[in-house]
């Protein structure tokens, strides 16, 4: 009796022992968490409610905010809005798909078993990657510069990129696949290696073509991979912000000033903050990056089966 | 015969695309390079040329001496710390976190996890604005803590650290906690030493993600002397650009690419496992 009771003790001691181990685990990231993450993402949906200039506390407004964005064509914020979510759209629909596929057709020929030296062609690829956006944009001025430029002296031509349109969003374009195209190549590269060779040479015998090879063994076995890389690459490409900031700071005539940019200066821009309107902006942003997830999710889904 | 005539046609059209492609790839970066040793009369010249008339130091000699517009060596070590520190926090807080969803058997463990794995899903975009209000409060504007801690939070990094952790069996703690040894030592003692492949990974992506970051910076230090490199850049280009002062603005571009590239250089393997490590492909 007397023993069952302090072995019941030790296994209560035990058990509250446990409790405490745990947070002081779990504790301090739950803690950067409630406090960075959690917080300012409920905070963020209530000041979209609010009149806020980020320093005084915040006035309740209700649904104002997202009335004036979205259904109010003589204000600022509504033209602002429409404007940058338009060039963002732009700039999703012109890089992604090159993201994708330029990395896919190099990692098909990175994958001949001809080719030598592949660790080097890769690392050529990769290595712009981790150079930071705002130092490499400051290289790709010089590039594109209309006098000194080696594109413009190479060519012969005299064309003012960034300061005109269709070339500003080319100069763009090409700066942000330099910088972003390593990463899927590399797990391109190392999906495919896990194809068994067997599947291609089965086709072989049956006379497939390589095209035929492409879409129905290598692409199907990758799947999973190309999907991940194809919702990171837009989720990420929403986002976009420095490249227009350094390359053309919006211009020619605010047609590539996405919408990060127009929420950046409404916040913490050099007069009155506007918080409140930007954070009902962010929100907007926040809610097409997770729509169009949930839609290449789907498309994807159905079409693996 | 004819399968090898097309491996043979294959083989090359293949080269001379991947070339191609590694050219464009390779010109900015050594254009930069070799542009950052021109004279400024060289750099004025018009014509394509790759190489400078004569290889001169004084780019380098004259960026790294400024110090009030743009600061860069001052940058530079900012960038270092801040960087460092922010991939030591890391490392701890989240192994100590993946420890305990991993190794631990509490209440509601897999349900925390995952609840705040999912709440951190949510578009980052959306936290900007009230985590500027948050570091304000804390005093931290203008400082390396503004820059160094809120990254902490990220959930993403716990993920792969648990997702190892998970791996490893359970009678490796099992059996050290009959020899009576605690939770920490296990963590630090066992556990820890066996995933240090995956925490070397997670702390490079950590220090070239921190190094990199430009909007977060830009928006939390506006004194020109506790910038970071990345964001000192914005500075530049009226610095040093619109003087057409090339080589010194490719000096300083140059210096802010070199800590991220050598790292890379060292630990190429551990970069590419890495990649491998967050679609899952090998887990």
């Amino acid at each position: 009796m007397d023993k069952s009771m302090s072995q019941e003790g030790l296994a209560l001691e035990k058990k509250k022992k446990f409790n405490l181990s745990q947070w002081i685990f779990i504790g301090p990231h739950f803690i950067f968490f409630i406090v960075f993450i959690l917080f300012p993402m409920i905070y963020g949906f209530y000041a979209s409610f609010t009149r806020w200039n980020l320093i005084s506390s915040p006035t309740w407004v209700g649904l104002q905010n997202y009335q004036t964005i979205l259904g109010d064509p003589t204000s600022s914020f509504y033209r602002q809005f429409r404007r940058g979510l338009i060039n963002t759209l732009v700039f999703v629909a012109g890089t992604v798909p090159l993201q994708v596929i330029i990395p896919l057709a190099l990692a098909i020929m990175l994958q001949h078993r001809g080719i030598k030296g592949k660790g080097l062609f890769q690392a050529i690829f990769y290595i712009p990657g981790l150079i930071s956006v705002s130092a490499a944009a400051i290289v790709w001025l010089l590039i594109f510069n209309p006098r000194l430029g080696p594109v413009n002296n190479l060519l012969g031509s005299e064309v003012t990129w960034v300061v005109n349109q269709p070339y500003a969003w080319m100069v763009i374009f090409l700066m942000t696949l330099w910088g972003s195209i390593g990463g899927n190549l590399v797990i391109y590269r190392s999906a495919m290696s896990g194809i068994s060779r067997d599947l291609y040479e089965a086709a072989d015998i049956d006379g497939a073509s390589g095209t035929v090879k492409f879409f129905k063994i290598t692409i199907p076995m990758i799947k999973f991979p190309l999907l991940y890389t194809i919702v990171m690459s837009t989720a990420g490409a929403f986002n976009v912000y420095a490249q227009p900031l350094m390359v053309t700071q919006g211009g020619p005539e605010q047609t590539t000033h996405v919408l990060m940019m127009y929420i950046r200066t409404l916040a913490f821009g050099q007069g009155q903050s506007v918080a409140g309107m930007a954070a009902a902006m962010s929100i907007l942003l926040g809610l097409v990056i997770i729509v169009i997830a949930a839609f290449q999710f789907r498309i994807m889904y159905h079409n693996a089966k | 015969m004819d399968r090898t005539k097309s491996f043979v046609i294959t083989k090359w059209a293949s080269y001379i695309l991947l070339s191609i492609t590694a050219l464009i790839w390779l010109l900015p970066a050594v254009y930069a390079f070799t542009t950052s040793f021109k004279t400024q009369s060289d750099v004025m010249q018009t014509g394509f040329r790759l190489l400078p008339a004569s290889w001169v130091m004084d780019n380098y000699a004259r960026v790294l001496s400024n110090s009030s517009s743009a600061p860069i060596v001052r940058w530079f070590l900012n960038s270092v710390l801040i960087s460092t520190t922010h991939t030591i926090l890391m490392v701890i807080v989240v192994s100590l976190a993946a420890f305990g969803y991993a190794r631990l058997d509490f209440k509601y463990r897999d349900t925390m996890f995952f609840t705040v794995l999912a709440i951190s899903m949510f578009p980052a975009v959306v936290n900007i604005i009230p985590n500027y209000m948050i570091v304000h409060r804390l005093g931290w504007v203008n400082t390396p803590l503004a820059v160094i801690v809120p990254g902490i939070a990220a959930v993403g990094n716990v993920f792969l650290v648990r997702q190892f952790m998970t791996g490893l069996p359970k009678s490796y703690d099992e059996s050290a906690r009959m020899d009576g040894a605690s939770d920490f030592t296990i963590y630090l003692k066992i556990i820890v030493p066996l995933i240090k492949p995956v925490l070397i990974v997670t702390s490079i992506f950590s220090f070239t993600g921190s190094w990199n970051d430009f909007l977060w910076p830009t928006i939390v230090l506006n004194d020109v002397r506790q910038l970071t490199i990345t964001a000192g850049m914005l500075l530049l280009q009226d610095i040093y650009g619109n003087y057409m002062m090339m080589g010194q603005l490719m000096a300083s571009a140059f210096l802010a690419m070199i800590p991220t590239s050598l790292l890379f250089l060292f630990a190429q393997k551990y970069f590419i496992e890495s990649l491998n490590l967050n679609t899952g492909l090998k887990g």
